[in-house]
């Protein structure tokens, strides 16, 4: 069993995994890590399922203490990881001695950065989850000085071996650059928006507003125009449903986004952009571009071979 | 502007169908949705994931890796047909012990004033509402109810409490809710019942399902908190038209 202190927390931090996506059924929000291709790499390098439990930081300052010799796994946002002071690699399986101080230092690129233990770590499950879900009550961040730990109590020697010091190739590391427009479907309300508003909409740029959560991803820039009032008769609300309230300015609803809203939705974004928006933060600067039907599930499709492709490449 | 032909249902994002009703918030069309709900989940459709009802659509997920697009829209298509021929499923009354007025229901004195009669007026009807569940949404299962009679009908605070605790009754206009976990919340919230009405401890979180009704009786203070230890299953009683 591997065991850390919390020295800091950070900004924020969370246990996450792939989240309860069935409790969907009961009004639940989904939750789970907003870039969750991160944790599944993060995990099949460590040999765990790839929905194990790991810690969720947002931007800056956790620093963690390990209580005993273990392995880790650190993946998604680059926010300067360091060991006992001095960089280590992401996406490599590192081993840990008991007293390393495990830190991030230095937002260099994304917004999330997941760390990963052999055996996943021990938090709540919770309506068939371990994902925090902070808005609902579910679970909570984690403070100073709490101690956590990994659920697998004996992992077998041969295993650790064989997983010490496996690294992700880079052909594997999913590509998190915001320059790429992100690809978005008509959103159910489409019709709420003048012709001139959709071009703004998808021809402008927009930036990341600091308000942004794990609920919304707020933007700043031109006001989308409308032809009807801003309030529908309330519906459900996708995850990735980009929302334009009164405001006229889009919001990208996230893992933790309520289920209904009262908001027009513009768009949809595109579930190979999901995750790639999970690492947005604020001042990045994005853009909107609609692409089809069939485009979209090509995306999808190319990612679930990515994904497969990792695992074959990280097996045994 | 075009007439839109109701039911309006179309493809949505890669994995979803959304079918829409009549653009208005009212019991006969909401019952359109949930008996549509309730055929798609009696079929047994092999892909189909689940669906989330609102007041006047459904958004129904699918497995895309197991039905097509267009073999599940034509079981939607059928699940229409069916829904439109078959009665709703009998709705079920939960009883539930709250405490009105004072730090529990702290916009008594407003919707008394608003109203224009006295709070315990205010108390006396609310605690014999019989509230129907339209759908449950936004966070943790809240059930969104209706059927607020006229001379309770307020409008919502200016700026939303920032927050008012898990449990708490309240209403705006025609609509009212029992809030699942402390929330902020423009409503005007008139007491609070110590039953969970979400419990993440157990499966499935709530009892509620759309078209059952809600009753906030009004007791004292022990007999609510009381009541609190109970799962709302025990709350549950037949549904009598009177």
């Amino acid at each position: 069993m591997n065991r850390f202190a919390i020295v800091n927390p950070g900004l924020l931090t969370t246990f996450q995994d792939l989240g309860r996506a069935e409790m969907l059924k009961y009004a639940l929000s989904a939750s789970g890590a907003m870039d969750q291709t991160a944790v599944r790499l993060i995990n099949l390098l460590l040999g765990n399922p790839e929905s194990a439990a790991v810690l969720e930081t947002t931007m800056m300052g956790l620093k963690l203490r390990a209580l005993s010799d273990g392995q880790i796994a650190v993946g998604g946002a680059d926010l300067g990881l360091t060991i006992n002071g001095r960089p280590a690699p992401m996406w490599t399986v590192l081993i840990i001695n008991e007293g390393d101080v495990i830190a991030f230092s230095e937002m260099r690129c994304g917004m999330r950065a997941y760390v990963g233990v052999v055996g996943g770590f021990d938090a709540p499950l919770i309506l068939g989850s371990r994902s925090a879900y902070l808005r609902g009550s579910l679970g909570s961040a984690l403070k100073r000085g709490d101690e956590i730990r990994s659920l697998d109590c004996s992992p077998d020697r041969g295993k650790l071996r064989r997983h010490a010091g496996k690294t992700l190739p880079s052909r594997l590391i999913p590509d998190r650059s915001m320059k790429r427009a992100f690809r978005v479907l008509p959103g159910p309300q489409m019709d709420y928006f003048s012709e001139d508003g959709i071009q703004v909409f998808c021809s402008s740029f927009y930036t990341i507003s600091p308000i942004s959560d794990r609920q919304g991803i707020r933007t700043d820039g031109p006001s989308i125009e409308r032809v009807k009032g801003p309030d529908i008769i309330t519906d459900p609300t996708p995850m990735g449903g980009i929302q334009v309230p009164g405001s006229g300015l889009p919001i990208i609803l996230h893992r933790d986004a309520q289920v209904t809203g009262g908001y027009a939705k513009i768009a949809l974004l595109c579930k190979a952009d999901i995750d790639r928006a999970g690492q947005l933060g604020p001042g990045d600067r994005i853009r909107f571009e609609f692409i089809t039907r069939s485009a979209a599930k090509a995306l999808m499709i190319k990612q679930k071979k990515m994904l497969e492709n990792a695992r074959k490449t990280l097996a045994g | 502007m075009k007439k839109a032909n109701y039911p309006l249902i179309r493809l949505l994002g890669e994995d979803s169908i959304l079918v829409e009703f009549e653009a208005e918030v009212s019991w006969e069309i909401s019952g359109k949705v949930r008996r549509l709900l309730h055929a798609l989940e009696t079929k047994g459709i092999d892909g189909y994931r689940m669906a989330l009802p609102s007041y006047r659509s459904l958004m129904i997920y699918y497995d895309t890796c197991k039905i097509s697009d267009d073999s599940m829209l034509s079981e939607v298509m059928s699940a229409l047909a069916e829904s439109e021929v078959m009665d709703e499923p009998e709705g079920r009354l939960f009883r539930l012990p709250t405490v009105y007025g004072g730090e529990h229901g702290p916009d008594v004195d407003r919707v008394a004033e608003l109203s224009g009669i006295t709070a315990e007026k205010v108390i006396e009807l609310s605690s014999n509402l019989k509230l129907p569940v339209y759908f449950l949404g936004y966070i943790c299962s809240q059930a969104y109810m209706g059927g607020i009679p006229k001379e309770l009908q307020s409008p919502r605070h200016q700026s939303p409490r920032p927050l008012v605790p898990g449990g708490s009754f309240g209403f705006g206009g025609p609509q009212a809710n029992i809030l699942a976990v402390d929330s902020p919340s423009g409503l005007n919230y008139v007491g609070r019942t110590f039953v969970k009405v979400f419990n993440p401890d157990r499966f499935p979180p709530t009892a509620f399902l759309p078209g059952d009704f809600v009753q906030c009786y009004a007791v004292d203070e022990t007999t609510a908190v009381e009541a609190g230890k109970r799962p709302m299953e025990d709350f549950i009683e037949p549904l009598c038209d009177s």
